[in-house]
Formats: structure tokens, sequence, C-alpha cells
């Protein structure tokens, strides 16, 4: 009975832990009505506890022998941030009450996924995502009514893109930064080797440098525009230097309001991709005409980005401020381009 | 009317327009007092009560409609009658070409502008009737750039935020193939070279159709796939006496424009059914080439769905076997070839040669132009000291300077004196 006690702490301690975690508690009770069905058994609390704590052990090195045919057929479809909180209500139940002998790799999976909470599992998340993705085929033992309406709202750990390894890789930054003196651009094209001015053309010096090799385009107004780095950093650094330049050639110029104007990314999803049935199913977004350019120009309204996507499977972004925003839209845009894989 | 009037008897801002027999009043709702009347004739004292308005913030400039506006109107209806084109389709683009004019950046626009947005609004119009017409054909009627027509078709779109369906490409190949002249009988045109019109009509939809399912049509112009598709069609009715023929010189015939990428589609149509024959057991033994299975592009397209399905399929099952060993596979393959019957329909399984190139858009199979590659992580942070001795390499040194003006100099002398004493 003691041994049966100290486990019995060891098991609700953890339990708590988690509770501490997810803001209301109560609330995730009324819901799992169903879940009800699983009586308390204090019969085999011992048996129940020491599998578990095995099957912990167990699952923090593989997950081929696990068993997951409690995951329900939509798991795969739905948003992450559902998968995150119907597991996070199932596990809460656990805690409250008694599973079943059959249903405990379920609670050692629970607790496992939420890497967050537990602290001897936070190892195997990153296998739970993949398991869910892989469990089409396993039908719901778990009647799925959980009404997620009803539960907290917690913000998931990493973004995780349903196998999306692929991550865009930049290739241009568009900056703007500010000289605040006014500028002799004849005198700048004159002294300058690396810069060529055609007033006729147009009214600014274009410079080039080496290293960031980067393009600038400076006006006599003292405003400069610099483009062609492949990152935030390096256009920041390629601005210092044209600022330099213009400094050595005998302007007070100083640098001001840097500011990244656009950032271009592209990547490549590596199957080809039906155009004609994404400008049908996604039409409000995107613009497809064949007779005049050769990709699909999808118009993402959050992030508000602009992807170009081509039969081949290459996408490129443009419109964004911010890293951040590349990533999200080519996130929220892989899973629909997996729709359109095969005809 | 709420204008800044007043009423010059007791001072009420209470004007109401009102109209006695016609004749339009400015009259104050206090005491009656009529303070302008009509509009040809006003006296100095009725014109203080009135505001002057520039014509361009009165509502004038929208009731009315602008000659250019009228101008632009009426070409609508010329190039919908033109094309010959239901009345229903007038009306529609008209409308387009009203709303369009109402907003500011279209109202200024240059009137070359303004003549492309004609060719838009009927596009539209026909686009959203399913009614097939081409960019190619409105640029042509209108005298106008394709650059400038796309730029102004997409900024219309946006700007009036329409839903454009695609074009239907069923009714292109309708309407482009009767457009040939080959099914009469005339002087410059060989006997043998006529064909019946239903006959060829379907059979190039057959083998559009075929060119859409492996990748063929998606982000290419459709025209050019349809010329080619009409070409072998053509070719295969009476593949003796036609096979002799170029592209060049069939399109010369039918008295129609050789776009320029139809000889690759063509190519690329011809690969595809190749490798359709390779996979039916009595063409295998043919040993066709390009020239060859035109004659016998009705036997593969009586087959194309199942030829075409068995090597999605069996296109991803290679993939993945592909992964595998499949040298142990190698010498059971002849077998299952030669077992083969005559039914299309009984293929073998998984005992053909791999034909992934099937699935794949072109551009997909040929190999990439040039590497590009990964470009390594950079420390860059950005705020690293920038040393003199890089910002110096850029600057010119003054001899460098005065050596450079005396070059521009005597380039400038050189341009300025063109012909030498």
């Amino acid at each position: 009975m003691e041994r049966e006690e100290r486990f019995l702490e060891l098991y609700l301690d953890r339990c708590t832990a988690q509770d501490d975690l997810a803001p209301p508690g109560l609330p995730l009770l009324s819901p799992v009505a169903p879940y009800d069905v699983y009586i308390y058994n204090s019969s085999h609390p011992e048996a129940v506890f020491n599998s578990h704590l095995e099957e912990v052990k167990e699952t923090s090195g593989g997950f081929s022998s696990v068993d997951l045919s409690f995951l329900p057929d939509e798991l795969t479809q739905e948003n992450k941030d559902q998968t995150v909180l119907r597991s996070k209500g199932e596990d809460e139940e656990n805690c409250k009450t008694q599973s079943p002998q059959s249903k405990l790799p379920l609670s050692s999976q629970r607790d496992v996924g939420l890497g967050a909470n537990s602290s001897s599992s936070s190892n195997s998340h990153s296998h739970l995502h993949p398991g869910d993705a892989d469990s089409v085929q396993h039908s719901p033992e778990k009647p799925d009514t959980l009404p997620l309406a009803s539960i907290a709202p917690m913000t998931p750990m990493a973004p995780v893109s349903e196998g999306s390894e692929i991550v865009p890789q930049l290739q241009n930054i568009v900056s703007t930064a500010n000289l605040a003196c006014k500028l002799d651009l004849k005198k700048i094209a004159l002294h300058a080797k690396n810069a060529e001015y055609n007033p006729k053309r147009f009214a600014a010096v274009i410079m080039r440098i080496r290293e960031p090799r980067t393009t600038a385009l400076i006006f006599s107004s003292g405003k400069m525009v610099c483009t062609g780095a492949k990152s935030e950093e390096q256009s920041r650094l390629a601005a210092r230097k044209y600022a330099r330049v213009v400094q050595k050639l005998g302007f007070p110029a100083r640098f001001l309001d840097f500011k990244i104007q656009n950032m271009v990314g592209s990547c490549d999803v590596r199957f080809p991709i039906r155009l004609e049935g994404l400008v049908l199913t996604h039409q409000q977004f995107s613009s497809y005409e064949p007779e005049l350019f050769p990709g699909l120009i999808y118009r993402m309204v959050k992030p508000r980005i602009v992807l170009l996507i081509f039969v081949s499977g290459k996408v490129v972004l443009t419109g964004a401020k911010d890293r951040s925003e590349i990533y999200e839209a080519f996130e929220n845009i892989y899973p629909i381009l997996k729709g359109f894989k095969k005809a | 009317m709420p204008g800044g009037g007043r009423c010059p008897d007791c001072g009420s801002t209470e004007l109401v327009e009102d109209a006695h027999y016609s004749q339009s009043q400015l009259v104050c709702s206090d005491c009656g007092c009529v303070v302008t009347e009509g509009v040809l004739t006003t006296t100095f004292s009725d014109e203080g009560n009135l505001r002057e308005v520039a014509y361009s913030r009165s509502t004038g400039e929208n009731e009315q409609v602008t000659r250019s506006q009228q101008r632009g109107l009426r070409r609508v209806r010329d190039l919908c009658r033109v094309l010959q084109l239901p009345s229903t389709f007038e009306d529609t683009a008209v409308a387009y070409y009203q709303k369009a004019y109402q907003h500011p950046g279209i109202r200024a626009a240059r009137l070359q502008k303004k003549e492309v947005l004609v060719g838009c609004c009927v596009l539209i119009t026909c686009r959203q009737h399913n009614w097939p017409l081409t960019m190619g054909t409105i640029c042509t009627l209108l005298y106008a750039d394709l650059d400038m027509f796309s730029g102004t078709y997409m900024q219309i779109v946006k700007l009036l935020g329409l839903d454009v369906p695609s074009l239907c490409l069923a009714d292109l190949v309708k309407t482009y193939c009767s457009s040939f002249k080959l099914f009469q009988a005339s002087p410059s045109l060989p006997a043998k070279y006529m064909e019946d019109k239903e006959k060829m009509l379907s059979r190039t939809l057959q083998l559009v159709e075929l060119a859409d399912e492996t990748w063929l049509v998606t982000g290419r112009h459709p025209l050019p796939v349809i010329t080619a598709a009409a070409f072998l069609a053509w070719q295969s009715l009476q593949p003796s006496a036609r096979l002799t023929c170029s592209l060049a010189r069939f399109c010369k015939l039918a008295n129609v424009d050789l776009p320029y990428p139809a000889s690759s589609r063509l190519q690329e149509l011809l690969a595809v059914l190749l490798r359709m024959a390779e996979q039916l057991a009595w063409l295998q033994v043919l040993k066709l080439d390009k020239r060859s299975v035109v004659k016998h592009i009705s036997d593969l397209l009586q087959h194309r769905h199942t030829l075409i399905r068995k090597a999605f399929r069996e296109g991803t099952l290679e993939v993945e076997a592909l992964e595998k060993e499949l040298q142990g596979r190698g010498p059971g393959q002849g077998q299952g070839k030669e077992e083969v019957g005559n039914s299309a329909s009984e293929l073998p399984e998984g005992k053909r040669p791999a034909s992934p190139a099937l699935l794949l858009p072109p551009c997909m199979l040929k190999p990439p132009k040039r590497v590009c590659p990964a470009p390594p992580a950079s420390t860059v942070t950005g705020d690293e000291n920038i040393s003199d001795s890089e910002i110096e390499q850029y600057l010119r040194t003054p001899q460098e300077v005065r050596d450079f003006l005396r070059a521009q100099a005597a380039g400038q002398a050189a341009t300025s004196n063109p012909n030498p004493p």
C-alpha cells in the first residue's frame, strides 16, 4: 500500500505540473463526459503505474512498437493547434480518471507528446507528430467528440509543418537608407570607380560593391536604395559601406532610417503542381493566365505575401518585410500544394 | 440648399432649391424670399449667394459622359460586332468599361491605355461566358502590344475585383480548328490534303486532352499545343499521303499563322505518344520512331485512358521500386512482355520498363541549366567595422580623375566632329 501511494504521488505530481501550465483545468471535465466511462480501478493501480512508467521509458527511444490506434483519422488534416489542444484535453482527463489497461499507451503517448509540459519526454516530442501524420489508417478507438471550443487555446511549441522540411532560401533583400545630405551626383560619378551615372536615362547614381555583392541607387536628395543582399545583416552592412564611400568622397553623409522594404525567397517542393486545379479551388487568391505568364500568382492574405507557383514545383515568395513572413507563407501554402500533387 | 448661402432679407441659411414653372429657384424657407432665380440671368448680388465650384470638384464630371468615354464605349460596341459576339456580350462589356472609367486611375490614363482597356473589357466578358477568345486575337485587332495589354488587364481585374475563369480549352480547339482552310477543295489545296472537319476536330480534341493530362499544357500558351495536335491529327488520318508534309507547310496550307513554340510542342507530343506505344505489346515489336508512330495514333488514342492511368500508377510504383534493387527483376521483364495478349486492358503489372518521364512536366525532365550552390551560412552581423582600405579600392586617385576627364573630353570632341577633315 505504501509503494502504491508513492507511485500515486509520482503520477499525480506529474499531472499537477501539467495542470499548472494549462489555464482552466476544471472546464475540461464537463466536456469530457464521454470519458467518464473509465471508472477508477483501485485494484490495479500498481500494475497500471508500473507499466505506465515503463511505457514512458520505452517510448522515449523510438516509436515503432507504440500503438497509435487511438489517433483519429482527421488528426492529420486538423490544425496543429487542435492536435495539441486535443492531446492536452485527453491528458487532463487521464490524470483525473483511470484509464483501463488497453489505453495506457495512449496516456504515455500523450505524456510523451506534450514535451513542453512533461520534463521527462521533451526529446520525444519531435517523434509524435510524424506519428500523427502516419496514422491515417488507424480508426479512432475513442470517440472524437471532444468539443475544443471550451478548452483554452495553448500556444503550440514549435511551428510544426506536417513534414515539410523545406526552408525557403532568401534570394534578395531591398532596403532603403537616408544619408541626410544633398549629394552632387556628377562628382560622385567622377570620383568613384564603381559608379555609373546617366542623367538622361535615370536620375540616380548606380553604385556597386563586391562584398556583399550588392547594387545601390543613390539619389541627389541623399536617399539610397540597396538591393541584392542575401540576408538582412548583409543588406545593412552593404548600406553602411555605401554610406562610407559617399563619406570618403567628401560629403557629410550619415546613416539614418535603415529599413528593409522587401524580401524575396524561393524554394522547391519537388513535385509537379496542377495549376489549373489550384486556380479553380483558390480562385479568390490566385491568378493564372498561361497566355501571359507560365506561373500562378497567389496573393496570400495572412501574411500578406505574393507567391509565384510554377508547374515544376518551384515557388517564389515576395513582398515580405520580415523573414518570418516568408516562412509562414510557405508553411501555409505547402499543404495546399500537396493537395495538387497528382492529377 | 446647404451651401453657405444666406437669405439677404432675414439672413437665415435655410435655403431650399425649388422650381417655379420648371424654372429653378433658390428660396429662403423662413421668409419666402427668392434668393436666386433661374440659371441664365443672375445679378451681382445673386452671385454673392452662390459659391464658385471648380468643374473637377463638381458632380457634373461624374454625371456627364465625357467625349473620350463615349469614344471608348463606341469602340467596345464596334469590337463586339467585329468579333460577331452575341448582343448580351455587348451590354456586359459596355457596363465593365463604364465601371472601369469611374476609377480616377483609368480616367487619367493615356489614350493608348484606354484603347487597350476596350479589349480588356471585351475579353473579360467573353471569358465569363466561356467564349474562347485569346489575348493574341484582341491584340492583333487593336494593334496593341501584348505587354501593354497584360498590364492593363491585370490592373483592371484587380481594380474591379473580378473572378475571371480560365480559357476553355475544348471550345478554343473547336473555334481554332474550324478556322483552318482544309475542309473545302480549293486550287491551292491538293486533293489528298483535304480532310473531314468532324473527324479532324474529334481527333484534335483527343490529342489536346492527352497533352493536358501529361503536363504539356500547364503553364504554356494553349494555342501552339492545339496547332501541334491539329497537325498530328490531320497527318494520322491519312499518314501515307501526309507524312511528307511539314508543320510549316501545313499551317501555310491551312492559312493559319504558325506560332513559334508549336514545333517544340509537336516534339513533346510525339515523345508522349512514343512512350505510350512502348506500353502496348503489339507496338513494342514494331520499334516505332517519331515518324512511324503517327500511323498508330488512332490505336494509341483509343486506349489512351488506360495507358495514362497505368503510366501514372506505375510511375509512382516505379519510383518506389527504383529505390529497391531492380536487377533481380530484369530477366523477368522480358518474359512478361511476351506473355501479354492483344487486349489492351491486360497490360502486365509491374513488368514494364519504367516510364517516369511520362509523369513530369518537360521543364522538370530537362537537366538544370546551372546548378545553384547553396549560399554558405554567413556570419555577418551588419555592424562590423568597415576598413578604410576596402572603401578606398572604390575611389579614383586624383591622377585617375584627371585621366578620366581628359578621356571624356576627347571622346566628346570626337563625337562632335563626326566627319574627319
